[in-house]
């Protein structure tokens, strides 16, 4: 095995035990890229000789006994939309042309303190406003969407071309491309992340997360990045958590809600078929399955849409207006036609989004947690854009993609993606758990049992080692 | 409630009201956007808020805030 093919938890054992050195797993991540960014185009930079350099630096810290935990040494990528000090956040788009960030962001900052090797910066939908990422290719299958808009995140994590990454979350977007390439993405609750010095999308509806190949993983950066920081006005004051899961998988006693309604409406027969299985396999370990009703999914999308496209519009009032021809179509058009929404929607929607939190809320007092499809169907064929269900409904791939996580931004409830195997083409399939506010631990403890009931933490098939 | 399309010209005016000025080949694009989104969004009219408040924005005694996560 190859240091790039190690999980986070993995490379941190082995460093931590001197068995692997930072420079060692930094080299072989590197080259990697250089393997396979030909193919799957998930960086919009690669910062080598800086990662050399930053491995080099936790190698003689940790070698004189300054070991500062388990992300000291471990190379990762950073969505472009996360500002790092003298870098450019392109933001994967010309309008950010020429742009340098002056500080680091609050997350930027915690992973190096917490001896993170930086490799470079991924690829995102422009501006985080889409779901495909089209820059970015799929890494099971080159001719299939990378999902976003952390595309560039989750494909370099599934190709071993980072041993994780972070991304953003304002409709699935962290959920959506890990589920799609087959990795673990964590939206956290609304404000454990401070979104200091990341680009938003809509404030109300932003969040960080880590990407990582396994929920184990996925905890350790959890770990490194949770914490108020003032700057972000959302940002809570919660005390330290331990997210880090133990070797246990017995659930016994743990009540696993399984919608009737909505989460398994129009989804890809294969997709309910592989999270039904996976629902049952947590059965096995102990859990109890409790059929439970969706609340307002009539009002999802149309809240989703009523925050997201005012704000995003409003976020980028300036440049829509000084250089509007440098966004890509899909972004502009939305931006433009957001000017022409009525306060009026925007307040229906926020004040919608105050009775979908009580609904959940009291959701979330019949049952522990949720389980369900991260995303109704598995990486479309890159230009796609509908999808013809069953009954014969016509859905924007967009659309779809966004439908079943919107409920967790909406009322920043936690949800973590986890992949529960794959469909007849190969191409992964992704479990969503959704949990009580603060329920991290929780749902990455379910995760990692989930993980233990199948093989998990693979390379995707594609970029697997020649 | 019925609702009448929205016209380029229209979409113009509303824009321009907004602030922004968009060429005259943007119009009908912009105006068939804003309808697809008012269809979308108009659904939320349905829903009886009584006194529900909107979500909040901010809230003003951040400094004292403890465990309070969005629900």
């Amino acid at each position: 095995m190859q240091p790039y093919e190690l999980t986070l938890a993995a490379a941190a054992a082995a460093i931590g035990a001197r068995r692997l050195s930072p420079v060692e797993l930094t080299d072989s991540v590197l080259e990697r890229i250089e393997q396979v960014e030909p193919q799957l185009r998930a960086y919009v930079t690669v910062h080598a000789e800086g990662a050399r350099r930053a491995a080099r630096h936790a190698e003689n810290e940790i070698a004189a006994g300054r070991h500062r935990g388990p992300l000291h040494g471990i190379p990762m990528g950073l969505k472009d939309l996360i500002d790092v000090a003298g870098a450019a956040t392109s933001a994967s788009s010309r309008v950010r042309s020429g742009h340098r960030a002056q500080t680091d962001s609050t997350v930027a900052a915690r992973l190096s303190a917490a001896g993170a090797v930086l490799l470079g910066k991924t690829h995102t939908h422009e501006f985080a406003y889409g779901l495909t990422t089209p820059q970015t290719h799929n890494a099971w299958d080159p001719g299939r969407v990378a999902g976003g808009s952390s595309g560039g995140s989750a494909v370099s994590v599934a190709a071993g071309a980072a041993t994780f990454a972070l991304g953003t979350d304002t409709g699935g977007s962290i959920r959506v491309p890990a589920a799609l390439n087959g990795v673990v993405g964590l939206k956290p609750t609304y404000g454990l992340v401070p979104r200091h010095g990341v680009t938003s999308l809509s404030w109300s509806l932003d969040h960080v997360g880590p990407i990582a190949r396994t929920a184990e993983d996925a905890a350790l950066v959890l770990a490194a990045l949770a914490g108020h920081d003032p700057r972000d006005p959302a940002s809570l004051t919660a005390p330290p958590a331990h997210y880090r899961p133990g070797p246990d998988t017995d659930l016994t006693g743990l009540r696993i809600g399984v919608p009737r309604t909505y989460y398994f409406d129009h989804v890809d027969p294969e997709v309910a078929a592989a999270v039904r299985s996976a629902i049952d396999r947590l059965q096995a370990l102990g859990a109890r399955l409790v059929d439970v009703e969706i609340p307002m999914t009539r009002y999802v999308q149309a809240t989703q849409w009523g925050l997201m496209v005012p704000e995003a519009t409003a976020y980028h009032e300036s440049s829509l207006r000084t250089v509007p021809e440098l966004y890509r179509a899909d972004v502009r058009i939305l931006l433009e036609a957001g000017e022409l929404m009525p306060a009026g929607d925007y307040l229906r929607a926020q004040r919608s989004r105050t009775l979908m939190r009580q609904e959940w809320a009291r959701l979330l007092r019949e049952v522990d947690l949720i389980a369900a499809p991260s995303v109704p169907m598995t990486a479309v064929p890159a230009g796609q854009e509908t999808v013809t269900w069953a009954d014969g409904t016509v859905e924007g791939v967009s659309d779809a993609y966004v439908r079943l996580s919107a409920p967790a931004n909406i009322t920043g409830l936690p949800s973590l993606s986890v992949p529960v195997g794959h469909d007849t083409a190969g191409l992964p399939i992704g479990m969503q758990l959704l949990g009580p506010p603060l329920g991290e631990s929780l749902l990455l403890r379910v995760g990692h049992a989930s993980e233990q009931t199948r093989p998990t933490g693979h390379l995707a098939a594609l970029a697997a080692p020649c | 409630m019925p609702y009448a399309a929205l016209t380029p010209p229209e979409a113009a005016r509303w824009a321009h009201r907004a602030g922004l000025v968009l060429p005259a080949d943007r119009h009908a694009a912009v105006a068939a956007t804003a309808d697809h989104i008012h269809s979308v969004v108009a659904v939320l009219r349905e829903l009886d808020f009584g006194d529900t408040p909107p979500a909040p924005a901010y809230r003003a005694t951040a400094a004292k805030e403890t465990h309070d996560a969005a629900v």
